[in-house]
């Protein structure tokens, strides 16, 4: 037994400290609380690590997050074909249908445009975003990129790419400057869908 | 808002001094080496957890100490008072705490007033490089229009994406028209910030060519922004094109806002190359005035005001005629080596700087 206690807890500990946002003390403490935790808790949270791993993926679509080829979104016959949101990450895509406004489809570029970070428009799902708008049925792009350097750069770039092709719109003003939409309340985010305007 | 008190225990030479604080101005009194500056430099600290003299706040903590740490008492408009705590340590570094408990930046800023220090510390904003000029004037574009006050980091966040898509691409490594986007997003930072300094100097330049009058300040003073760039969004983005291969060949932007100079000037010439110490001086302190002027005429809180050591070089005429100005509104604080020197309106409120022991370090 080691000064961290028994192999497995110091294991575990390490492992937990990986994690965003947990130091080495509050590792300690899950590690401890899983320890005196009952069997099947633990098990129950072993299994939904493994599952989440093995069962959840990207839509071949719209790369959301999906537990089959393609995502609940994309599979719902009910949604508006004609209209794609596009935003940069699964959360942001959680965030909007929080709201309840929209009814269209997502396309989730898994980022944005950012030189310094080394990611350019290859990295991001652009090309495949232009594929699914010349495949025709769509009339319109909603463009709900973070109203950040680097998510205006991105709204820039594909308005751009998409000229001609569909009509473009960006979420309205009324998102604080430089917030996420992770973190916007669904009041705002649903007020900036409702008002968004055009981008020629 | 108003400062009622303030507690260094302990900061540089001040090992534990407790001031109390009244409305408009006040004059600090004491001997050279009490601990003035010091003083000014610790309620610097307690409301804005920096100081204005050095960027290492370890030098804050006393000489064979292990701690720094200073509280102020802070009283808004309603009488609510609320107590704002900066520390600094070697162990555990610093702490800025409102009413006991950390606040993140903006919470700590709307408790308490805005605060601009005059010291001989701050002349490298005359003399200085212009990016000292180009932050300052941005401070003021923030306290004049919050809604502005993100332009800065904006068109800052816009450079560098550009400046490191630019370094890849003279690098070798990528295609040209990667850069189009950034262009255009720079392009319309750029015009914005421009806009803003403008308007701020605009603002500005009577009230320091009457401040600068008034303090002596012989020749027509003046102050001008110098953009590097100005213009309409569309106009920048086509200057920005045009200087693409000049920029790929250097590697980095070489056109822009973050070249811009505020002029600083007295019967035409530069003060930041040819003016003596003493205009130098009077042109930094027309400048807080002229800020404190516009603020004020904005119906924006005027700023506290610390101004160290300004009366020594001014004659008892100029020195009436400054309490006139910063009689009224806001709260200042004056420090000064003798009584004869407060002019008889700013007398009703003298502070003695408490004795320092006689081993504490001269400030
Ligand atoms: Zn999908």
């Amino acid at each position: 037994m080691s000064a961290e206690g028994p192999a497995p807890l110091a294991r575990l500990v390490a492992e937990l400290s990986r994690l965003p946002g947990i130091g080495q003390r509050t590792a300690q403490r899950l590690a401890f609380h899983l320890l005196r935790a009952p069997d099947e808790e633990a098990a129950a949270l072993a299994a939904a690590i493994r599952d989440v791993k093995e069962k959840v993926g990207l839509c071949e679509q719209c790369f959301n997050l999906s537990e089959g080829p393609l995502c609940r979104i994309c599979a719902d016959t009910s949604r508006d074909r004609a209209t794609i949101c596009v935003a940069e990450e699964p959360a942001d895509v959680i965030a909007i249908e929080r709201t309840h406004e929209y009814r269209g489809l997502y396309h989730v570029l898994g980022g944005a445009l950012s030189p310094i970070d080394g990611v350019d428009a290859e990295d991001l799902k652009i090309a495949e975003l232009l594929r699914r708008v010349e495949g025709g049925e769509v009339r319109e792009v909603v463009l709900a990129t973070n109203p950040t350097t680097t998510g205006e750069a991105t709204a820039l770039q594909i308005a751009e790419l998409l000229r001609g092709k569909a009509a473009v719109t960006r979420l309205a003003s009324g998102l604080p400057v430089g917030a996420d939409l992770e973190h916007a309340d669904e009041v705002t985010l649903g007020k900036a869908l409702a008002g968004r305007r055009s981008l020629d | 808002m108003l400062v009622t008190a303030v507690e260094a225990r302990p900061l540089r030479s001040l090992v534990d001094v407790r001031i109390e604080l009244g409305a408009g101005i006040v004059s600090l009194i004491g001997p050279n080496g009490a601990g003035k500056t010091n003083f000014l430099e610790a309620l610097y600290f307690a409301l804005t957890g920096r100081s204005f003299r050095t960027s290492d706040r370890r030098d804050l903590i006393p000489f064979g100490g292990s701690l720094a740490r200073v509280e102020a008492v802070v009283c808004d408009a309603d009488g609510v008072e609320r107590r704002l705590l900066a520390s600094v340590s070697r162990a555990e570094g610093r702490r800025h705490l409102l009413d006991g408990s950390p606040a993140d930046p903006a919470t700590l800023a709307r408790n308490r007033p805005p605060v601009v220090v005059f010291s001989p510390d701050r002349l490298a904003l005359v003399k200085g490089p212009p990016a000292e000029r180009r932050a300052h004037l941005d401070r003021f574009v923030a306290a004049r229009w919050p809604s502005r006050s993100e332009l800065r980091r904006r068109y800052g966040q816009a450079l560098a994406q550009r400046n490191a898509l630019v370094a890849q691409l003279a690098g070798g490594l990528g295609a040209a028209t990667e850069l189009d986007v950034w262009d255009a997003a720079l392009a319309e930072a750029a015009a914005a910030l421009a806009e803003a300094r403008a308007a701020a100097v605009e603002e500005l330049s009577a009230p320091f060519a009457e401040a600068a009058g008034e303090l002596g300040l012989e020749g027509r003073a003046a102050i001008e922004y110098v953009p590097r760039a100005a213009g309409s969004a569309a106009e920048i983005l086509v200057g920005l094109t045009e200087r693409r291969d000049a920029d790929l060949r250097l590697g980095r932007t070489s056109w822009g806002p973050h070249l811009d100079e505020l002029k600083i000037a007295s019967a035409g010439r530069s003060l930041r190359r040819y003016g003596s110490q003493g205009q130098q001086r009077a042109a930094l302190l027309a400048l807080l005035f002229a800020e404190r002027d516009a603020l004020l005429e904005a119906r924006r809180a005027p700023p506290l005001l610390l101004l160290d050591d300004v009366m020594s070089e001014l004659d008892p005429e100029r020195r009436e005629r400054l309490v006139e100005r910063l009689d009224g509104a806001g709260q200042v604080l004056i420090t000064t080596t003798t009584e004869e020197s407060v002019p008889g309106r700013a007398k009703r409120s003298v502070v003695r700087m408490p004795i320092a022991v006689p081993h504490a370090a001269a400030a």
